[in-house]
């Protein structure tokens, strides 16, 4: 069943984001990848059957403004925050994919005491190991194949990236994402090296799911965010890509069943 | 009209099995082909066929720098120039410095500065944003190339022309002490060129501050429509068209016979455009490179960027890229092409691809001694470009 999904837009500084949210409990920011184009998976449905999900688009993505002040991942966290302080969120869940990954760690490493739960789903930000393309030499149906490994959508989301230059104003949201994605990930790729160090201010009780089959961002890449997040627990999930969230959706609910249904915590207010 | 000589210095011994197995001569073709000593004698070759340019009496020569790429062998267009610099007497035009490219612009304003002095003020200056893979080669983010091109252009132009020191906080480059040793021989500063592929915003940007827009690598039917558009912006900006400020670039051989002309320059002309300029559209359009509007129309796949799909000569001539022909062919076609284009300025790239010595010579001689007399009358300048940014030689 879906849930319903509420759309407004939000001005932070001088910016306005745009934020997609629904359900109802403890506040869980989602915090998308460079490749969404300003949707709502269905994962998000089951997760707003626990909390109160919001997910924005991040500035110079989708249906956000461009923000001329943002060279880099950490100034959208410090946005973020600045949301959050708006919002009246004192404390919340934290997830975030791929570049919403790295965001959310950023901002993890910020406020430590304000993310008690922290969830990256095959992040970037941290130097990337194994052998990966350049994310920003592929058409959009190599994307697709380097993101999905189950043939089946594999093929299906790179026949339909291929004419995705058919679709007007799709096409034009990739292009923007993809150079607000080179803005911030162009050199050095994809990661902060400064990250890593950083990474030890985390307090939150963190989980990093990845994709087995992961081209983009390969699964080596996983030790890195263990050697910086030692207490993490990593999930592998087999027969996923880099959107394990999408592609293996119950899997991937039950391997965060942890953070959904915590027989300690208390039902939310809202 | 203004003529100077143009060369690229390409690899020129790429194999077909070296090109086999890849989609780009660009970023990742290996420099394990490069061989240093065969590098050395091409050096030699290639620097005198830009003497030879100075020798026949050609108005100067032209370089430009490209990076990681058999393409082009000139990293540096300021230290090719250098070397240039004893050994021609006429202009020496770079074409240009990449901008965004380099890390420090004063290095910019300062080597040019320093050329011009030790050249007595034979320094044309160009300025570009740099070939769509060289953001790649470079690990430079394509998404702030436009910004970075303005403001370093702005820094430069402040350094020649207003003592220092002074300080720069800028968006992309900040300095505590701008104030640069030598200051230009050429007062205020050298003549600045604008090479282009026909950018709106780059017409309208040269045209506003009265600079050289040349046109390059583009067929006919582009050419004119934008060559129109520089004539527009003249006379809505200055009141007239200063053929001195318009500029055309184009490869040229010019053969005995029409016939043996294409015989003779066809497989060096298409090695250049199919060989070593050949690359992937995302690679020649990087994220950010153009707006989203420009982008989405030159990713279609209707539109064929250069070097995106092989090209015969001969497509190449009909669409008017390329101008291969006996020295009659190409003296109307030139004299056609100026009365459509109202360019000043014309910029040979006589050598191109594989094109060995002797033709390149035997090809610049014919252009010199039938071609150059002809056209050399046309385009002449109006005098009002000169007052740019030099009130003194408006008055004078």
């Amino acid at each position: 069943m879906h849930a319903v999904v509420d759309t407004r837009t939000l001005r932070v500084g001088s910016t306005n984001i745009r934020l997609l949210e629904s359900g109802s409990g403890d506040p869980l920011l989602f915090l998308h990848g460079s490749g969404d184009l300003g949707t709502w998976p269905t994962v998000l449905d089951s997760l707003a059957q626990s909390f109160h999900v919001l997910r924005p688009d991040h500035p110079g993505f989708n249906l956000s403004d461009d923000d001329p002040d943002i060279a880099r991942v950490s100034d959208i966290a410090f946005t973020y925050l600045e949301m959050l302080d708006q919002l009246g969120i004192s404390s919340c869940v934290l997830a975030g994919v791929s570049l919403g990954g790295w965001i959310a760690a950023e901002m993890a490493c910020m406020e430590p005491s304000r993310i008690p739960t922290l969830l990256l789903i095959d992040p970037i930000g941290l130097r990337q190991r194994g052998t990966f393309p350049d994310y920003f030499m592929l058409t959009p149906a190599e994307l697709a194949e380097s993101v999905y490994a189950t043939p089946e959508l594999r093929q299906e989301m790179s026949e339909m990236m291929a004419t995705l230059e058919n679709e007007e104003q799709l096409f034009a949201r990739y292009l923007r994402n993809r150079a607000s994605m080179a803005h911030l990930g162009w050199n050095p790729y994809n990661h902060d090296p400064k990250l890593a160090a950083r990474l030890r201010r985390v307090t939150s009780d963190t989980t990093i799911v990845w994709g087995a089959e992961d081209h983009l961002v390969p699964v080596e890449t996983l030790d890195a965010w263990l050697e910086a997040l030692p207490h993490a627990k990593p999930v592998i999930i087999s027969d996923a890509g880099h959107l394990p969230h999408i592609e293996q959706t119950d899997r991937f609910l039950s391997a965060i069943d942890h953070i959904t249904a915590p027989e300690s915590t208390s039902t939310g207010t809202k | 009209m203004k003529i100077i000589g143009f060369h690229l210095m390409p690899w020129p011994y790429l194999t077909p099995a070296d090109i086999s197995g890849s989609d780009s001569s660009w970023i990742t073709m290996s420099n394990a082909l490069y061989d240093p000593k065969k590098g050395h004698e091409l050096y030699e070759t290639y620097f005198d066929q830009l003497v030879y340019y100075d020798e026949v009496g050609l108005d100067g020569v032209a370089v430009n720098e490209h990076h990681q790429t058999p393409y082009g062998l000139m990293p540096s267009a300021n230290v090719t120039a250098a070397m240039l610099v004893p050994r021609t007497k006429g202009t020496i035009a770079i074409l240009g410095n990449a901008l965004p490219l380099h890390e420090n612009p004063l290095r910019v304003a300062e080597e040019i500065a320093y050329l011009d002095v030790v050249s007595g003020g034979r320094i044309i200056s160009g300025f570009v944003r740099g070939i769509g893979a060289e953001y790649h080669s470079m690990s430079m983010d394509p998404s702030v190339s436009r910004e970075r091109f303005y403001e370093a252009h702005d820094l430069i132009i402040k350094a020649w022309t207003e003592p220092g020191p002074w300080e720069w906080y800028g968006r992309h480059y900040k300095f505590r002490y701008v104030n640069t040793w030598p200051r230009p021989f050429q007062q205020p500063h050298p003549p600045i060129w604008s090479p282009s592929q026909g950018s709106s915003e780059t017409v309208e940007w040269a045209a506003r501050n009265k600079y050289v827009y040349l046109q390059t690598f583009s067929d006919t039917k582009s050419s004119e429509r934008i060559f129109g558009d520089v004539r527009e912006a003249h006379e809505r900006l200055h009141g007239l068209v200063m053929p001195e400020l318009i500029g055309w670039s184009v490869p040229v051989y010019v053969g005995d016979t029409d016939e043996q002309a294409l015989a003779e320059a066809k497989p060096h002309m298409e090695y250049l455009f199919n060989d070593v300029l050949r690359m992937r559209k995302d690679q020649l359009f990087p994220a950010g490179y153009l707006t989203v509007e420009s982008t989405q129309r030159v990713m279609s796949a209707k539109a064929k960027g250069l070097g995106t799909g092989r090209k015969t000569c001969e497509e190449l001539m009909d669409a008017g890229i390329v101008i291969v022909g006996s020295a009659d062919t190409v003296r109307d076609t030139m004299i056609d092409r100026q009365q459509r284009f109202g360019f000043g300025n014309f910029s040979g790239i006589f050598h191109f691809g594989t094109l060995p010595d002797e033709l390149f010579r035997a090809s610049v001689k014919r252009f010199a001694d039938h071609v150059q007399p002809s056209i050399a009358p046309l385009g002449l300048p109006t005098g009002h470009a000169l007052s740019a940014h030099n009130p003194q030689e408006k008055a004078s």
